[in-house]
């Protein structure tokens, strides 16, 4: 009983750590975005580049992101002080896009680092075509933003200046960039200091033996959970608006174990809409957990199991230069076609599918304000209940993450008017789609709007003969009343003031013919 | 002695609880008579009202000579639980009739990755939303005037919704309430007389419309009953001539007038709970013990709450029907009410849980025998088996009895016999081991939620032992966390309405307020922002004040302000000096402000920050700072076969009355007193002190058994 408690009070102290770290982040952060609803990410991961706990409510392709970028962080700096701090953003070296800030801080165990706490939000603005970093014309990388390999940007006497004094240059809200950046860094070591203080109280070795079974305890629990899908290939596919297809071929073994494979998706595009390989892997993990239980901890016993190829230079791995901005209508595609693959081989199949995030970013055409945030599509239905309206489908966030009118108007000069559920979005069927969203922000000076939405122009389909969910979009509103489709992937559109963003998202596809 | 009570500090506190209803009088010089009676469900205050003529009549004390009454109540938690309060109709600004459907919620845990997620409820139906035509700008500027032609509609509406109750949230009302108190007027003018219309204004005049509207509709939802509940219960006191003011106890601590917990009913979720942390907290003050766990334990639940450093963890967001937590704290995850209350974990199992057997398997509760019918040894018509029923099989408790009914132990083994011995084909001891530690893994996860959950060690508590069923629980639940030192208070099976006695009145008033620190502290600014928190302090003290119906010379009012930088979101609350609101005094607050920050993230800055809200908390602190006593008196020793470790033993059972101060109590054995038994199982002991206080400590290495 003793050493049950004290491991089970060693696993939940860990998590703590990454959750305290979420929460100064979000506390000490300047983005409203990030301020007023978005949880920041934070990790614990070992010096073998192994995630041990994250932050409870991140999604979980930010927290894959951490996992991934930290073998690159260590190759970039092979010797590393106490007190460092590195930052990157780099998609080919598992970040996410140039607004997606990683900050990593090594935690030493006689002289080597033996753990890493990593912290991660949206930050801002970082240069690139639109402010916020949503342009949906970048051709490249470099037109997203300023490109970030592993650099160190703190040492145990502070911040790097004259890193911090590029960065600020490079940001159309420096104080604010520069305001995030220490607020990540501060997550990063609250964490660390929670950490040194678990090290002190169970050992090292205490503790290196405390999460050796603590993964080892997920990874049997996970085995257990996947070994219920059917040995075999099961195969899916979901395209995206633009026609382009992600394919997976799902191979079970029926004993736990299995691989995602990629192949066959169509070649990465010179937009962003492709995805870097740490967001795939995000999507993929996503997408089997919903299969396990549900109450497994989020460490590296979930990844073990599950070997995911993803072909360079496709939609689900970009390289250089191809950017990865855009990637949650092509992570989403990849959830999707995983679902379907492992539902069709289930006994009872199908899957409607749902409207996903749609983001949109205001900034100031006069003066430098941003205002970067997103809406929630409708979930699709399933063989026995109606989908859920507007909540955070194929990522597992909430509505907790969207920032409330009251706050935005608080901050921000624009007038939010109207935040509805679109009655009858939901896709027709024996159970009903999800609802969607319409949102209408009035401008009260002129502005600028950036838009990145999925499943707008080809809506959610329906499953068993269930109807598609109404198609969202995205709309100016003239000062006149009338409405003007913007762009699904608008960049830099004016709005005047007195003119309004309108934001409708999908609904979820419904399930079964309609009685 | 004195035969009646002339102190005016002469009061009764009581704790109504699923299953008993526990009263306790104290005359002011730590004298106590204590009363526990069944609480009747029907009408709670009958049961009440038979333990208040019983204390009163014990202590030969007159009606007329309490001076205070104190009561803790579960009723509005259990409205909310149970969905039973009054049909409210929501009203907010036009656009925004979706906000309770949509909700706030975070999806964690187990909702994340579940493809049949299902959302919950609103808390007020589509059909029962309204949205009028009106709008004021965040900074508190009339953009459009409400329609008084679509208010009036919108009233008529209402109106033939037949609703007991509305509840007003209006986009920025926490800076301008003109629109909410217009529009509340019209509705009040059109509805039927009596139907209270609640706005968010004045229930919680903060930023973000979503808490404050669900805030406020529960206040709207849980208020006509606890109103007609107080009501009810301040009419039958001053029928046997009780005058005194009724006080009820609110979830950070303090009491409240009864007149003020009937308007801000959502203030009182925790009330009972609450006791029991604060009773904790005093008891081992006394014996300097500052890091506590208070584990409390009745008839129908179990609460484990936490003391750190002497101090009770407060939150200020509860969270109605919350995931993750049994109490429900998880944010994001159910309907948010943002009140301040004491933080604690509840599991819905005490001393009346009923055990059963489920395909094979053993379970106990969540169902409860309550009061009526009780546990099957009670002979009041329960026939089901009860921990309490076990708790009796195997020797923890006497057949004598308390709360002054004798308990029938051939009932309880009947009722095990049947019920859980014979499916699970085990005899009637074995099932009633099982029974008990199962209940004892339940209270365990009170305990682990509030603790282990969090990544803090319960090795270095204190467990409190408080309620009926805590003293026969409280050891062996302290033995599963490797807790060394359990503090059984003297009184400890009413241990919550003990805590009630030495409440303060207290009551706390917020608005939001938000201006530049700047413009406070300097000499050439404006003092137009000086001036104006200056006013709004001045206001919300007088609402204090006029809440607490005290004379404000007996008042303690500590004044408090958010402050953020200008930029983010989170504020800390630090305190502002009393006296005049001077720059000097903006400027210490900031120092301090800085000073946090520094402290909780590292970060030494020093950019712009802003005041964002102006918060008092008056307390009118309670007449008596004396713990209660236990009278050391005629005591009764003897012996009796009880059940540890797989076997009966023969073990002493002494009567709480009779040990002496400093007597040492060595486990195994049984201490009884009229509300509760304490088990002291082998390898624990401990001595009383002056008050009767008994402090248990394992005594390592020193089996008491030659086997162990």
């Amino acid at each position: 009983m003793a050493d049950a408690l004290t491991a089970e009070i060693l696993r939940n102290a860990l998590c703590v750590a990454a959750e305290e770290a979420s929460i100064v982040v979000v506390r000490s952060a300047y983005s409203t975005f990030i301020v007023e609803g978005a949880d920041a990410a934070a990790a614990i991961l070992d010096a073998r580049g192994r995630l041990v706990a994250h932050s409870l409510s991140t999604a979980l392709i930010q927290c894959a992101s951490l996992r991934s970028a930290l073998p690159f962080v260590r190759r970039a700096y092979p010797e590393m002080r106490p007190g460092d701090v590195f930052v990157l953003n780099d998609v080919y070296q598992g970040g996410i896009h140039a607004n997606d800030l990683l900050v990593f801080r090594p935690v030493f165990v006689g002289g080597e680092p033996a753990y890493f706490t990593g912290t991660l939000i949206h930050v801002a603005d970082l240069s690139g075509l639109s402010a916020g970093g949503m342009a949906s014309d970048a051709t490249d990388v470099y037109l997203e933003g300023l490109q970030l390999p592993p650099v160190r940007i703190a040492t145990a006497d502070g911040p790097v200046d004259d890193l911090v004094r590029v960065l600020a240059a490079n940001s159309r809200t420096p104080d604010k960039l520069v305001g995030d950046l220490r607020a990540l860094i501060a997550g990063a070591n609250v964490a660390a200091r929670r950490l040194e203080e678990i090290i002190a109280g169970s050992t090292p070795s205490g503790l290196a033996a405390g999460i050796e079974d603590y993964l080892a305890d997920t990874e049997r629990r996970m085995r257990e959970g996947l070994a219920a899908v059917p040995a075999g290939t099961h195969r899916g596919e979901y395209a995206l608006d633009d026609g382009h297809t992600v394919r997976v071929a799902v191979v079970s073994d029926g004993a736990g174990t299995l691989t995602v494979d990629f192949d066959g998706t169509d070649e990465q595009v010179p937009l962003p809409v492709n995805a870097g390989f740490s967001q795939t892997h995000g999507g993929v993990m996503y997408a089997v957990r919903c299969f396990v239980d549900p109450t497994l901890p989020m460490n590296e016993g979930c990844f073990a199991p599950v070997e995911v190829r993803m072909p360079r230079g496709t939609l689900v791995h970009c390289t250089p230069p191809f950017p990865g901005g855009g990637r949650f209508g092509t992570v989403a595609a990849a959830e999707e076609a995983i679902l379907s693959a492992v539902t069709g081989a289930l006994e009872h199949g199908g899957v409607a599918a749902s409207g996903i995030l749609q983001a949109f970013s205001l900034s100031g055409a006069r003066r430098p304000w941003l205002h970067m945030s997103f809406d929630l599509g409708g979930s699709g239905a399933r063989e026995d209940h109606d989908g859920a309206d507007a909540t955070g489908a194929l990522f597992g966030g909430g509505r907790n993450i969207i920032p409330q009118a009251e706050p935005i108007e608080a901050r921000l000069p624009v007038r939010v008017e109207e935040v509805s559920l679109i009655p009858g979005s939901g896709g027709a069927g024996r159970h009903r789609g999800g609802r969607g969203t319409r949102t209408v922000i009035l401008m009260l000076e002129d502005a600028r709007v950036d838009t990145r939405g999925d499943r707008l122009l080809r809506p959610p389909p329906g499953a068993a003969g269930g109807g598609p969910g109404r198609a969202g979009g995205y709309y100016r509103r003239r000062a006149d009343g009338i409405l003007e489709p913007l762009g699904t992937k608008a960049t830099r559109q004016p709005l005047a003031a007195g003119e309004a963003l309108v934001v409708e998202t999908s609904g979820g596809g419904g399930y079964g013919r309609p009685q | 002695m004195d035969p009646t009570c002339t102190d005016p500090a002469c009061t009764v506190a009581t704790d109504v609880g699923g299953t008993f209803t526990d009263v306790v009088l104290t005359d002011g010089t730590g004298r106590v008579t204590v009363a526990k009676t069944l609480t009747t469900p029907g009408d709670p205050t009958e049961g009440l009202l038979r333990g208040v003529r019983e204390v009163l009549a014990e202590a030969r004390v007159a009606p007329g000579d309490v001076g205070r009454f104190t009561h803790a109540t579960t009723l509005a938690t259990n409205v909310i639980l149970e969905r039973t309060g009054v049909p409210v109709a929501f009203v907010t600004t036009e656009g925004f009739t979706s906000m309770l459907e949509l909700g706030r919620r975070a999806r964690v845990e187990e909702e994340r990755y579940d493809l049949a997620y299902a959302q919950p409820e609103p808390p007020v139906p589509p059909s029962h939303t309204f949205g009028v035509p009106e709008r004021i700008s965040a900074t508190g500027e009339v953009l459009r005037p409400l329609d008084e032609e679509a208010a009036a509609r919108t009233a008529d509406a209402i109106a033939a919704l037949g609703v007991a109750a509305v509840a007003i949230c209006l986009l920025h009302s926490y800076v301008n309430p003109v629109h909410e108190e217009r529009l509340a007027a019209l509705l009040r003018a059109r509805l039927p007389g009596g139907v209270p219309v609640v706005t968010s204004s004045a229930v919680w005049p903060e930023m973000g419309e979503y808490e404050r509207a669900t805030t406020t509709l529960m206040s709207a939802y849980v208020g006509p009953v606890m109103a007609s509940y107080l009501e009810r219960l301040g009419g039958r006191l001053r029928g046997i001539g009780i005058t005194a003011p009724v006080h009820v106890m609110e979830s950070a601590g303090g009491v409240l007038p009864a007149a003020l917990a009937a308007a801000r009913a959502v203030y009182t979720i925790e009330s009972g709970p609450a006791a029991g942390v604060i009773a904790a907290a005093r008891q081992g003050a006394r014996r300097g013990l500052a890091d506590l766990i208070s584990f409390d334990m009745g008839g129908t639940t179990a609460k484990a709450g936490l003391v750190r450093g002497g101090r009770p963890g407060v939150t200020h967001e509860f969270q109605v029907g919350g995931k993750g937590s049994f109490g429900g704290r998880r944010p994001g995850t159910g309907v948010p009410i943002k009140v301040p209350a004491i933080d604690l974990a509840e599991v819905g199992s005490g001393g009346g849980s009923i055990a059963w057997v489920d395909a094979g398997t053993l379970r106990v509760g969540p169902r409860s025998a309550g009061a009526d019918p009780g546990p099957a040894c009670y002979g009041r018509g329960g026939a089901l088996p009860t921990v309490t029923d076990a708790d009796l099989v195997l020797g923890y408790l006497d057949p004598g009895g308390f709360g002054g009914f004798r308990l029938s132990p051939e009932r309880a083994r009947e009722a095990i016999r049947a019920h859980v011995a014979e499916p699970l084909g085990v005899d009637v001891v074995r099932a009633a081991a099982a029974v008990h530690d199962i209940a004892n893994a339940q209270m365990g996860a009170a305990v682990h939620v509030v603790t282990v959950r969090r990544g803090i060690d319960p090795r270095g508590f204190t467990l409190v032992a408080l309620g009926g069923a805590a003293p026969t629980h409280a050891v062996r639940l302290a033995e599963r966390f490797g807790i060394g030192r359990v503090l059984v208070p003297p009184h400890a099976g009413v241990g919550s309405a003990v805590g009630l006695l030495y409440a303060d009145l207290a009551i706390e008033r917020a608005r939001t307020f938000l201006a530049p620190v700047s413009s406070l502290v300097s000499c050439s600014a404006s003092r137009d922002n000086l001036g104006a928190l200056a006013e709004a302090f001045a206001g919300l003290e007088r609402a204090a004040l006029a809440d607490l119906a005290a004379d404000p010379a007996d008042v303690e009012v500590t004044r408090s302000v958010g402050m953020r930088f200008v930029g983010q979101s989170h504020a800390f609350t630090v305190d502002l000096p009393a006296g005049p609101v001077t720059p000097g005094t903006v400027q210490h607050a900031a120092e301090e402000f800085y000073k946090r920050y520094h402290e909780s993230y590292g970060i030494d800055l020093r950019d712009p920050a802003e005041v964002t809200t102006a918060r008092v908390r008056a307390v009118l602190p309670s007449g008596s700072r004396d713990l209660p006593r236990a009278e050391p008196g005629p005591g009764t020793a003897g012996a009796r076969r009880v059940w540890l470790d797989g076997a009966f033993h023969e073990v002493p059972v002494r009567s709480r009355a009779g040990l002496a101060p400093g007597e040492t109590v060595t486990g195994p054995c049984v201490v009884t007193e009229p509300q509760c038994s304490l088990l002291v199982p082998p390898g624990w002991r401990g001595a009383p002190d002056d008050t009767g206080a008994l402090l248990l400590e394992a005594a390592r290495g020193e089996g008491p058994w030659p086997t162990r």
